[in-house]
């Protein structure tokens, strides 16, 4: 019991950082980007592609996440920012539309060029026991890769005065503007840093078990999942959200099995959105 | 200044009016010349049984992008799981013929009523609770993976990935190449009449009036809700028959074969080429893209790339579709050219409203 608990904070902490970045781009731009997944994919092939050709591992994770960082900025220069000049229902409609295109090639191109490859790490380190429950030092390193990462970014979030602008432009566009915030600026470095966030969660998900190209939608769903229960735009309710549905997760894959898991998820998301379309943290969502 | 007769309500009233002269026959011309060309195709095919596969197959996308354009070109409701729905009434049509021996077409009726009674939920709820077009995307998308784990997850009723074999359709004229062609261009055109229908009547002004402001539609007195679930329900209900007569006219059927990006992307993509919310769009889309996939085929999963390449140029630089487009220029020619001849006799005549 304790075990499924550690290792539901684990993914938990994973499926935070996921979200983390698809929230904050709705909060900013009131957007969803459906390719969210595919900078992770792209991420994970891209290591492994390069570990493959002889290059260290270290090296190999920040290039390939500079990558993901890389594609955020090129789909944020030609498709974001078209969507932004649109308004209202229009905007969400070009955003839904444009990244599942995106999202379309990218999958396309990975599932032809390497179809087979995927992405793990292995850590040579033995089990580590903490409270009495034995822990793969890969759970460990991941959990503390991601502990990191938000704790950074929340950090980033708080104190930094970029933080604050970010923190702004999600209160009220207009407002922000006013106080010389340049939010065309902000969006794409939000988009850069959420597609390298993205880019992470391949990597401690790497620690733990194979990503390969045809992981990108999986993880866009769970991303969207968690971020609807957490509360759309809501950054401290993915937070929590990610952590609840990670421990959810692996308490419905002990005991019913892995597919009904991801059908349970999606229910818990789908119910979220019918009772309470906020989610957990979120304000009322302005129509 | 704008001519009362420019607004195309007042326009359409005015039409109306005419439409005394203007005998029933002529409001459906278009869907029999639709018909008529269609009906030729294998004609021009030669039977080739290859070619006559390929085209029932656009027919059936014919069908499913009429149905798309029910619930998102006519209401807006952007349903990502389009897949899913055909899926559910084929599954279950499958299923209960397969395994409880149910008549095949009592059968794919039940999988229609199912398909429908969901996508009208979906449209209900999306309603009643206001929900954003963000939101229904979400709902139904996941819905869209619920229903593809759950076809894969059951194995023993479905047969989990490697799929199952439909027996009820073997030896009817669902499975002989010439008459299955006929018997999707026949629920192809019937779909096309039925959304005619639509647009001729009352329903058409309301769904055109949700199209161009929901909150004005909702203020001028017109029940946005029913609107709504109408379309859902109806659009849905087509999904269905789509799927069960696919499922019967295959004989096989796997949780690939309405695989989201097998089925929706497309469907997506095809209606948005052909134009939103016309009469013609479906098809022109269904049988450009039917081609050009099958042209690609060698290319594997790249043409999932090329799919997203389409979807992301359609809607960022070519929003109308290739029947307004055409529409428009040909009306421009046509106007100029009236105008040449016409401008000293009488005013110019207005074109004849639009087989939208």
């Amino acid at each position: 019991m304790m075990a499924l608990l550690f290792d539901g904070l684990v993914f938990g902490l994973q499926l935070s950082m996921l979200a983390v970045g698809l929230t904050l781009i709705y909060g900013l731009g009131g957007v969803l980007n459906l390719a969210h997944g595919q900078f992770a994919t792209i991420t994970a092939i891209t290591a492994a592609v390069l570990i493959r050709g002889g290059s260290g591992i270290l090296t190999a994770i920040v290039l390939a996440v500079l990558v993901a960082g890389a594609l955020a900025l090129f789909l944020d220069m030609t498709l974001m920012r078209p969507v932004y000049r649109q308004h209202g229902e229009e905007r969400v409609l070009l955003s839904l539309l444009l990244t599942l295109g995106a999202a379309f090639i990218i999958d396309g191109f990975l599932y032809y060029y390497y179809p087979l490859t995927a992405f793990s790490l292995r850590i040579p380190v033995r089990s580590v026991d903490i409270l009495g429950v034995r822990m793969r030092s890969g759970s460990l390193v991941a959990s503390l890769i991601a502990l990191t990462v938000l704790l950074g970014l929340i950090a980033f979030l708080r104190y930094t005065r970029q933080g604050k602008a970010v923190r702004s432009l999600i209160q009220s566009e207009e407002g922000a503007q006013l106080c010389g915030i340049n939010p065309t600026v902000i969006r794409t470095g939000v988009f850069v840093v959420s597609g390298m966030l993205a880019g992470m969660v391949a990597v401690t998900q790497g620690l733990i078990a194979a990503v390969g190209p045809a992981d990108g939608i999986r993880f866009t769903i769970m991303a969207l999942i968690v971020t609807v229960v957490g509360g759309l735009g809501s950054v401290s309710g993915a937070l929590l959200a990610g952590l609840l549905l990670g421990i959810i997760y692996l308490l419905s894959a002990s005991y019913v099995g892995t597919f009904f898991t991801f059908v349970i998820l999606l229910l818990v998301a789908m119910i979220t959105i019918l009772l309470r379309p906020s989610g957990l943290m979120g304000r009322a969502v302005a129509t | 200044m704008t001519a009362l007769r420019d607004v195309p309500e007042v326009a359409s009233r005015v039409d109306e009016e005419k439409g005394r002269y203007q005998s029933l026959m002529m409001s459906y011309a278009p869907v029999a010349a639709a018909a008529l060309v269609l009906a030729l195709v294998p004609l021009m095919v030669g039977g080739d049984r290859f070619f006559l596969r390929v085209a029932t197959l656009g027919l059936a996308f014919v069908g499913y992008a009429i149905a798309f354009n029910v619930i998102f070109g006519a209401t807006g409701q952007l349903f990502l799981c389009l897949g899913a729905l055909a899926g559910l009434s084929g599954y279950t049509s499958g299923i209960l013929s397969n395994d409880l021996n149910v008549p095949m077409l009592v059968s794919m009726l039940i999988g229609v009523l199912l398909a429908s009674a969901l996508g009208g939920l979906f449209s209900w709820i999306s309603v009643r609770r206001r929900l954003d077009v963000i939101f229904v995307g979400i709902v139904t998308l996941a819905f869209s993976l619920v229903f593809t784990t759950t076809a894969q997850a059951t194995r023993n009723l479905t047969g989990g990935e490697t799929g199952m074999v439909v027996l009820a359709g073997s030896g009817t004229a669902l499975r002989r190449s010439l008459s299955s062609y006929y018997i999707f261009l026949a629920v192809a055109i019937a779909f096309l009449a039925i959304y005619r229908a639509m647009q001729l009547s009352n329903l058409g002004w309301a769904f055109r009036a949700i199209r161009d402001d929901e909150v004005a539609a909702e203020l001028a007195g017109i029940n946005v809700a029913r609107c709504k679930v109408i379309a859902g329900v109806v659009g849905s209900a087509m999904f269905g028959a789509i799927g069960a007569l696919w499922v019967h006219h295959e004989g096989f059927l796997s949780p690939q074969t309405f695989a989201f990006t097998h089925i929706d992307v497309r469907i997506i993509v095809m209606l948005a080429f052909g134009g939103i919310g016309t009469l013609f769009g479906p098809i022109v889309g269904a049988a450009t893209f039917t081609v050009i996939d099958e042209i690609l085929r060698p290319f594997g999963q790249m043409r999932m790339a090329f799919y997203g390449v389409v979807l992301i140029v359609l809607f960022l630089g070519f929003r109308t579709g290739v029947v307004p487009a055409v529409t428009s220029l040909s009306r421009r020619i046509a106007g100029s050219f009236l105008d040449r001849r016409n401008r000293r006799d009488e005013p110019r005549t207005e074109p004849e409203a639009e087989t939208r």
